[in-house]
C-alpha cells in the first residue's frame, strides 16, 4: 500500500487524518469502516482476554452457592469452558458476529435484550445532556469571546472552569439535595416513565402529562451529564472564536460593511464549529463513562446502571456486551462525525 | 529545552493574570494539607464510634439537628448540637470528617501524579515511535491506540479492577515515623490497581501527542544534520525529538493529572478503590444519609473540586504560555 504523505502541511486536528489526504470522501468512508471493524474486534478480544485471565470458575458464578461437583462439571461441559481456550474464542468471536451475545450468566436472560431494553434510556439522557450543553455553551462561548475580559467573560470562564472540575456524581448529589430536596423543584426517586411509553399515551389519549412527568425526572441527571460538556464546548467556542475573529476575512468583511452579527454568527461561528466537532467525537467515550456514573447516582434506568450490576456480579457475557455495544457505539458516531468534517472541511478529501 | 523566551513567557503570563497565582496557592496549599495530614488531623481518620451521648453522628460546629435515636428499646427524638471535638461533624460510621478530609487529599493527589507518570511512562515512548519511523510500526501502534480510544476510560478501568481486584498497599507514614504525630495511621493506604490502571486508559492522550510532535520534528533541518552526521535514530530520539516535544507534554501531563484525580474519584465513589480514605468514597458513603446528614458528602466533594481546579489553573497558564498545539483532553 502505497499513499502520499505530507505530514508537514497539516495542523494538528489534521494529522489524526492526514493519511487520507489524497482521497475521495468515499474511498476515505470506507476506510474508515474497515478500521472501525478493527477496533470493534480490538474491543471484543481484550474483553475475551480479560475474563479469560479474571480469577474465580464461571460456573460457579452461574449456579447457586453450594451446587454440587457434578453440576459445576455439567456446566462447565455445557457452557464450552472445558474446551481449549483458543476454541471458546472463535465460538465467543463467532457468536458477536452474528449477533448472539450469549446469556447472561446472573439471570440467564439473552444478553441482547438485556441491552436492548437499556439502550432508550441512555440515549435519551445522552440526548438531553447534549441538548443542555450546546444550547448553553455556544451563546457563553461566544459572548465571551466577543466581550474579551468584560464581567461577562470573566463569569462564563468561571462558571466554564467549574464545570470541568466539578466531578458529576457529586454535582448530582448536589443537585438533588438543593433542588430536589430543600427546593422540592425535581422529585428524586427512579423514573416512573420512559420517553417512548410517555409520547404513546400522548399519541393514544392526548395527554401530555406523561411528557411532562419525564421532563422533571430527566432534568437533573441532563444537567449533571451535560456541565463538564457545556463547560468543554464553552472554552472551545470561545477559543476558537478568538482565534477566528482575528483573521483577516473578519476584518475584510467588516470593513465591506457586513453587520457584525452576521460575520458572527455565520462566519465566524461555523468556521469555529468544525475543531469543535472533532474533539467532541472524541469526547463520546467520556460522554458513555458520565453516564455510567450518572445513571448510578439518580438510579436511571440505563445501560450504565446495568454495567455497574454486572461488574458488581461478574457477569462477563453482559458485561461484555455492554462494553462491545458501548465500542460500536462510539466508532459509528466517529465515523459519522469524520464523514461530516470532510464534507465540510473539503481540503480532507479532495484529489 | 525550556528557552529563555518560554521562560519570560512564562513570567509574564502568571504577573498579568490572577488565576494562576490562585491555582498555585490552591495546589499548595492541598499539598501542605496532603503532606501534613497527621499533624493538622485532630482524630484518628479510621477510628469510627465517635458519636454524640445520645448515639447520633455530630453535625458540624454552629450547626444542629434532629434525629431519630433508639434509646431504651424506645425511639425517641433528639436535637444534636455541633462539638468543637468534631468541626466538620461525624460521618455515619462515626469518623471525624475533618480529619478524614485532610487525608483523602493524600490518596487523590498521590493517584494523581503516580497515575500521570504512568501514561506519560507508556504513552510518550509509543507516540514518538509511532511518529518518527511512521509507515507500518505508527499503522500498528495507531490502531491499538484506536482501540483504546473506543474504551470509554471508566468502563475499561472497571473491567481491569474487576479482574485484577484491589490490592492496596500500605506505604509507612513519613510524618508518624518521624514522630510529629501520635495516634495517627502508621502507614497510608495507596490503591494500588487504580493507581496503574488510570495510566493504562489514558496513556493514548499521551501517544498522540507525542506522535504529532514527532512528525513534525523528524523533518526539521537540524534532524535531518544530525541524520547527515550518522546519529542513529535512538540518539535522534532521545536528544532531539524528545526535547523538543516536551512542552505539549508538560502540559497534557498537567491537565491529566486533573482528569485523573477526577477518575480516582469516580472509581472509588462506584466503589472500586481498595482504600477507604479518598474523597469519592466517602461521598458514596454520604450519599445514604444525603438527606439527614448532608456534610457528609458535601466537604469531600469540595474538596475534589479545589483539587481539580488549582491543577487546572495551573494547567490553563502553562498552555497559555507555552501555546503548543493539543487537541483536546482526555477524560
Amino acid at each position: 500500500m502505497k499513499r502520499k504523505r505530507d505530514y508537514q502541511a497539516l495542523d494538528s486536528l489534521d494529522t489524526v487524518y492526514g493519511y487520507y489526504i489524497q482521497m475521495t470522501l468515499g474511498k476515505f468512508l470506507v476506510r474508515r469502516i474497515l478500521q472501525g471493524v478493527f477496533v470493534i474486534w480490538g474491543v471484543i478480544t481484550i474483553m475475551f482476554g480479560l475474563r479469560a485471565v479474571s480469577p474465580g470458575d464461571p460456573a460457579n458464578l452461574m449456579l447457586a452457592e453450594g451446587a454440587t461437583q457434578a453440576l459445576v462439571e455439567q456446566v462447565r461441559e455445557e457452557e464450552g469452558l472445558n474446551e481449549p481456550i483458543y476454541v471458546q474464542y472463535f465460538d465467543y468471536l463467532q457468536g458477536m458476529v452474528v449477533g448472539d451475545f450469549g446469556y447472561s450468566w446472573q439471570s440467564n436472560r439473552e444478553v441482547e435484550a438485556m441491552v436492548i431494553e437499556r439502550i432508550p434510556a441512555t440515549i435519551e439522557l445522552a440526548v438531553a445532556a447534549t441538548i443542555v450543553a450546546i444550547v448553553i455553551a455556544i451563546p457563553l462561548g461566544v459572548i465571551s469571546a466577543t466581550r474579551r475580559n468584560q464581567p461577562s467573560d470573566y463569569g462564563a470562564t468561571l462558571f466554564s472552569l467549574l464545570g470541568i472540575s466539578t466531578p458529576n456524581f457529586w454535582l448530582g448529589l448536589m443537585l438533588i439535595l438543593i433542588l430536589g430536596v430543600w427546593a422540592g423543584l425535581f422529585p428524586t426517586g427512579r423514573r416512573p416513565v420512559g420517553f417512548g411509553p410517555a409520547v404513546l399515551t400522548l399519541a393514544q389519549t392526548g395527554s401530555p402529562s406523561d411528557i411532562f412527568t419525564w421532563l422533571k425526572y430527566i432534568a437533573l441527571p441532563a444537567i449533571t451529564l451535560g456541565t463538564y460538556f457545556t463547560a468543554l464546548i464553552t472554552r472551545l467556542t470561545r477559543s476558537g472564536m478568538v482565534d477566528e475573529l482575528g483573521k483577516p476575512y473578519v476584518t475584510a468583511s467588516q470593513a465591506k460593511g457586513l453587520p457584525a452579527v452576521l460575520v458572527r454568527y455565520k462566519h465566524v461561528l461555523r468556521n469555529t464549529m468544525i475543531p469543535i466537532l472533532t474533539v467532541l467525537g472524541l469526547q463520546i467515550g467520556t460522554l458513555m463513562g458520565g453516564a455510567v456514573i450518572t445513571e448510578t447516582v439518580f438510579n436511571w434506568p440505563g445501560l450504565g446502571l446495568r454495567l455497574i450490576d454486572a461488574l458488581d456480579a461478574r457477569d462477563w457475557p453482559l458485561m461484555q456486551g455492554i462494553v462491545v455495544f458501548i465500542a460500536i457505539a462510539f466508532v459509528s458516531i466517529n465515523i459519522v462525525v469524520d464523514a461530516l468534517y470532510a464534507y465540510l472541511n473539503p481540503q480532507v478529501s479532495d484529489e | 529545552m525550556i528557552s529563555k523566551r518560554v521562560k519570560s513567557n512564562l513570567k509574564q503570563t502568571f504577573s498579568e493574570s490572577l488565576l494562576p497565582k490562585i491555582g498555585l496557592v490552591l495546589l499548595l496549599s492541598i499539598l501542605f494539607m496532603a503532606m501534613f495530614a497527621p499533624v493538622l488531623a485532630t482524630h484518628d481518620p479510621t477510628r469510627t464510634g465517635h458519636y454524640t451521648e445520645e448515639g447520633a453522628e455530630y453535625p458540624p460546629l454552629g450547626h444542629e439537628y434532629t434525629t431519630q435515636v433508639a434509646a431504651d428499646g424506645e425511639i425517641g427524638e433528639v436535637t444534636v448540637q455541633g462539638s468543637s471535638e468534631h468541626v466538620l461533624g461525624t460521618n455515619n460510621v462515626g469518623q471525624d470528617v475533618y480529619s478524614r478530609f485532610l487525608y483523602g487529599a493524600r490518596v487523590s493527589l498521590l493517584v494523581g501524579l503516580l497515575g500521570t507518570s504512568m501514561a506519560v511512562a507508556i504513552g510518550v515512548p509509543v507516540g514518538l515511535v509511532a511518529g518518527y519511523y511512521g509507515g507500518r510500526i505508527d499503522d500498528g501502534l495507531m490502531r491499538i491506540a484506536d482501540v483504546m480510544l473506543a474504551f470509554p476510560a471508566l468502563v475499561l478501568a472497571l473491567a481491569l479492577i474487576g479482574v485484577f481486584g484491589e490490592s492496596p498497599f500500605y506505604v509507612p507514614d513519613p510524618i508518624v515515623r518521624a514522630g510529629l504525630a501520635e495516634g495517627m495511621p502508621e502507614s497510608i493506604p495507596i490503591p494500588g490497581t487504580v493507581t496503574i490502571v488510570v495510566g493504562l486508559v489514558t496513556w493514548v492522550w499521551f501517544a498522540r501527542v507525542a506522535r504529532g510532535e514527532a512528525l513534525s520534528i523528524r523533518n526539521e533541518e537540524y534532524v535531518k544534520a544530525a541524520r547527515s552526521f550518522g546519529a542513529s535514530n535512538r540518539t535522534i530520539l532521545l536528544k532531539h525529538v524528545l526535547p523538543n516535544s516536551l512542552t505539549p507534554i508538560i502540559v497534557l501531563a498537567t491537565i491529566q493529572v486533573a482528569v485523573i484525580i477526577l477518575l480516582e474519584a469516580s472509581l472509588a465513589y462506584l466503589g472500586f478503590s481498595g482504600t477507604t480514605l479518598s474523597w469519592g468514597y466517602e461521598i458514596e458513603r454520604g450519599q445514604d444519609v444525603l438527606r439527614t446528614r448532608p456534610w457528609v458528602s458535601m466537604l469531600p466533594g469540595i474538596g475534589i473540586v479545589l483539587a481539580v481546579i488549582s491543577v487546572n489553573l495551573l494547567g490553563d497558564w502553562l498552555r497559555d504560555a507555552l501555546d503548543p498545539n493539543i487537541e483536546g483532553e482526555g477524560r
